[in-house]
């Protein structure tokens, strides 16, 4: 919890004495991993951030896309992994806070959470249950009462995150364009502190985060409160309105030293401060607990002196304490008093930067034998293979999970959880499409295919719904970088995503890495989270019930890519084989004609095939259409493959899409046109699930019976283990 | 072996934020006449009823199926028990 002894020595260096303890204190947050990104900023930079749509000014927690007719959507990607491993509940719900405050600060309202959920292995550890548990019920208490809805995720189970967490939390926030804030500062403009008291809660969270969490050291949580959170929303927004902002900022990790050094550095001015005028919630408080406390739900505004009044006026009408704290200088540096004696007095830009490192990076030995496949025993029933499956916690139905949460509120979920990705309707008559995907097991199985596939399959989502990819959220995270192997397997992700992105022209607008993911048995997976928004000009695609006698035509082709599958890692408990590449020429096709096809509107709808492969895809399609089907295995396009490779491999590129007979004719002739593979693989009818391949049964279940077991199986495993 | 009644208080540790007793004190108590109040904490009580041969051995059990069953979190909460003859 402390610099390193070479980080000390370039302190002193810098500032030509010894530094105080306060200082030592700011200037250990803001050198954090977290706070700092020291080990993986250099390379971040590879990733494209610009586009026609990307709006850029300086000091914004999140991405701004220009979203056309004078409106902006913002979108952020955090997370609150150490926090949530040890106090799901609070490190969940206090993960949403921070997300909702970084849309907030470019001046924007909140109007939707995404979140991304690992735990461990909830069939056989009950602490991966209750760890699981807390942490839904942490963001349903957390979201629900802010009213703000919470449209979708993911949730996946993997023995590597044992006696560990991954809570990921996207936000989306829409605004006016015009009404966005453009952070400046002026000599003598004030510094006011917003929300929440100070207290000792979440002590050294920043530091706590890049550390392992190995050691007992655990003191670092966060009590959440959504109704300050609620009332902070709608007085910044009204001081927004107001005009009374002239630039604001989050106090997320780190606390009050990173804000103010690095809003002082971004504006180029310097910063006085008393922490005596910071409203806390205990007496006592050293001034260093002051500025590393981690208390939820602040903000930090700097105003002109002829605004103050107006603001407090706003802060009292909604009952929320705000402090002036301090002013700004010209001088660039941070001044901390407590009364009238100084206790840190530092250049701002020695604070915020680091020195960044370059660490080494070496392939990882087991990736050289870890694409041979072992021989695996032969399935005989794969019907009951199938109701295995579905009840698997990573394939079964996570109804569970989004049932509680408000997915409604602000009426603007056009397609709610449930499906490919969700919708949100904007107020220029246009839509959002957005979704998050990760994949942890393709990705240690290669991590630059799987981190690629991540990015495709949430691509693949959004123009499920109808949706233009236009931005593209990453969330990397690994276990500990300074483990030349592990950082292979960043920079390996990092390149792929970059290389995805810049075919596919979709920019980077934010992100997010967090890396010292490690659990007592080692370090996690590779688990980089890709969060695409998309957007719909027209209409939507919103899903139409199948009907009897409807057709089922699968794009894409489907090769022999079994590694990282959930068929392998669950039914036959082996981690190994090929992991399934993207296609850049071909992806690209796909996507392209799927989107026309929907805008002529012959489909009743797409669904993604992705984890569990084509059989888990068309169940779906069953059992939420509670309708049968017959589909024919040898007519699925691709390589001549075993039955079980046709069924369970996962790859990418591939959509089903389903229409009314009678649009076939038409659908056929513009697939054939585009130059894509694809083909009738089968029909809706009657109530049961059937796979056959030339003569034989392959599958033969009975819909209403599988439905049952894939709602049900997490439910009654988590509530009743 | 003798009947036991123990209660165990589940509450947030010293320093640690309350929002649900602050808004009872500020929202509620608070607007009316109680002046004098300054503070309310909020907490859970579960209420056991043991059998063990005494007072001392009641409240080991039930600290350790307390800390065991994960009653309560050690990071957020304290608690305090309470053994009263039935």
């Amino acid at each position: 919890m402390s610099l390193e002894p070479q980080e000390l020595a370039e302190l002193k260096l810098n500032i030509g004495r010894d530094p105080t303890s306060t200082e030592l204190q700011i200037v250990a947050a803001e050198w954090s991993e977290h706070c700092s990104y020291k080990s993986s900023k250099k390379h971040l930079k590879m990733l494209p951030m610009k586009g026609p749509l990307v709006i850029h000014e300086k000091g914004y927690d999140s991405g701004v896309l220009d979203v056309g007719n004078g409106y902006v959507v913002t979108a952020h990607i955090e997370s609150h992994n150490h926090p949530s491993a040890v106090e799901p509940y609070g490190g969940a719900a206090t993960g949403v806070g921070g997300v909702i405050r970084d849309i907030l600060s470019a001046g924007t309202r909140p109007i939707a959470i995404l979140n991304g959920l690992r735990f461990g292995n909830i069939e056989t550890d009950k602490h991966a249950r209750w760890l699981f548990k807390n942490a839904v019920t942490g963001i349903a208490d957390y979201g629900n009462c802010l009213g703000v809805p919470t449209i979708g995720g993911e949730v996946e189970f993997d023995d590597c995150y044992h006696n560990y967490a991954l809570v990921d939390v996207a936000a989306v926030g829409f605004g006016k364009k015009k009404n966005l804030i453009k952070n400046h500062a002026t000599n003598g403009d004030l510094v006011v502190l917003l929300g929440g008291s100070t207290g000792r809660d979440g002590m050294g969270g920043s530091q706590f985060a890049s550390d392992s969490l190995e050691s007992e050291d655990r003191s670092a949580v966060q009590i959440p409160d959504p109704f300050i959170e609620k009332l902070i929303i709608e007085a910044i927004l009204e001081a927004r309105k107001q005009k009374l902002i002239n630039a604001m900022k989050d106090l997320g990790g780190g606390g009050l030293s990173c804000a103010v050094s690095e809003i002082a550095n971004t504006l180029e001015v310097g910063i006085e401060m008393d922490v005596d005028m910071v409203h806390t919630r205990e007496s006592n408080m050293h001034p260093d607990e002051i500025m590393i406390s981690e208390s939820q739900e602040r903000m930090l505004i700097i105003t002109s002196k002829t605004k103050l009044k107006e603001l407090q006026k706003i802060c009292k009408k909604f009952r929320i304490s705000c402090s002036v704290i301090g002013h700004v200088k010209s001088d660039n540096q941070m001044h901390v008093k407590k009364g009238k004696k100084t206790f840190a007095n530092l250049p701002t830009d020695v604070i915020v930067n680091a020195t960044l490192l370059d660490l080494p990076s070496k392939k990882p030995v087991y990736l050289k034998t870890i694409e041979k496949e072992k021989k695996l025993r032969p399935i005989f029933d794969y019907s009951k293979i199938m109701m295995n499956f579905l009840a698997a916690p990573n394939i079964a139905s996570k109804i569970w999970v989004y049932g509680q949460y408000d997915h409604e509120v602000g009426i603007r979920t056009v397609i709610k959880p449930g499906h490919d990705a969700s919708v949100l309707r904007l107020d220029n008559g246009k839509f959002l499409s957005v979704k998050i995907d990760g994949n942890p097991k393709q990705c240690y199985i290669n991590p630059r295919e799987g981190a690629i596939g991540c990015f495709e399959e949430a691509c693949r989502n959004v123009v499920c719904t109808g949706a233009k990819p236009i931005g593209m959220l990453d969330h990397l995270q690994f276990g500990n970088p300074k483990d030349p192997e592990i950082f292979w397997t960043f920079l390996e992700s990092l390149k792929g995503l970059t290389d995805f992105a810049n075919h596919f022209k979709i920019p980077c607008i934010g992100g997010k890495v967090s890396l010292y993911n490690e659990t007592p048995a080692g370090p996690i997976k590779p688990t980089p989270l890709i969060g695409v928004l998309g957007l719909i000009d027209k209409k939507p695609l919103i899903p139409q019930r199948i009907s009897d006698g409807d057709c089922l035509v699968i794009v894409g082709d489907t090769k022999d890519e079994m590694g990282g599958s959930e068929y392998f890692e669950y039914i036959h408990k082996f981690i190994g084989g090929k992991c399934p590449s993207v296609n850049f020429v071909e992806s690209k096709k796909n996507m392209k004609v799927v989107l026309k096809v929907i805008q002529s509107q012959l489909l009743k709808s797409v669904h993604d095939c992705s984890k569990g492969g084509l059989a888990v895809a068309i169940s779906e399609l069953c059992m939420t259409n509670q309708i049968g089907c017959r589909i024919l295995l040898e007519n699925v396009p691709g390589e001549k493959l075993d039955v079980d490779r046709i069924l369970f491999s996962e790859s990418h590129s591939r959509y089903l899409l389903t229409l009314d007979k009678k649009n076939l004719k038409k659908l056929e002739t513009m697939l054939k046109k585009s130059k894509v593979s694809f083909k009738l693989i089968g029909k809706f009818r009657g109530k049961k699930i059937q796979f056959t391949k030339g003569t034989k049964s392959i599958i033969d279940l009975r819909v209403d019976i599988a439905q049952k077991t894939w709602l049900n199986s997490l439910k009654d495993l988590v509530l009743h283990g | 072996m003798a009947t036991f009644n123990v209660h165990v208080t589940i509450e947030n540790k010293p320093g640690i934020s309350d929002p649900e007793g602050d808004t009872i004190l500020n929202d509620l108590v608070l607007k009316g006449a109680h002046k004098t109040v300054s503070k309310i904490k909020t907490a859970k009580m579960l209420k056991f009823t043991i059998k063990e041969k005494d007072k001392k051995a009641a409240r080991s059990k039930i600290q350790k199926i307390c800390d065991e069953l994960r009653i309560y979190n050690p990071m957020v909460s304290t608690v305090t028990i309470d053994v009263f003859n039935a």
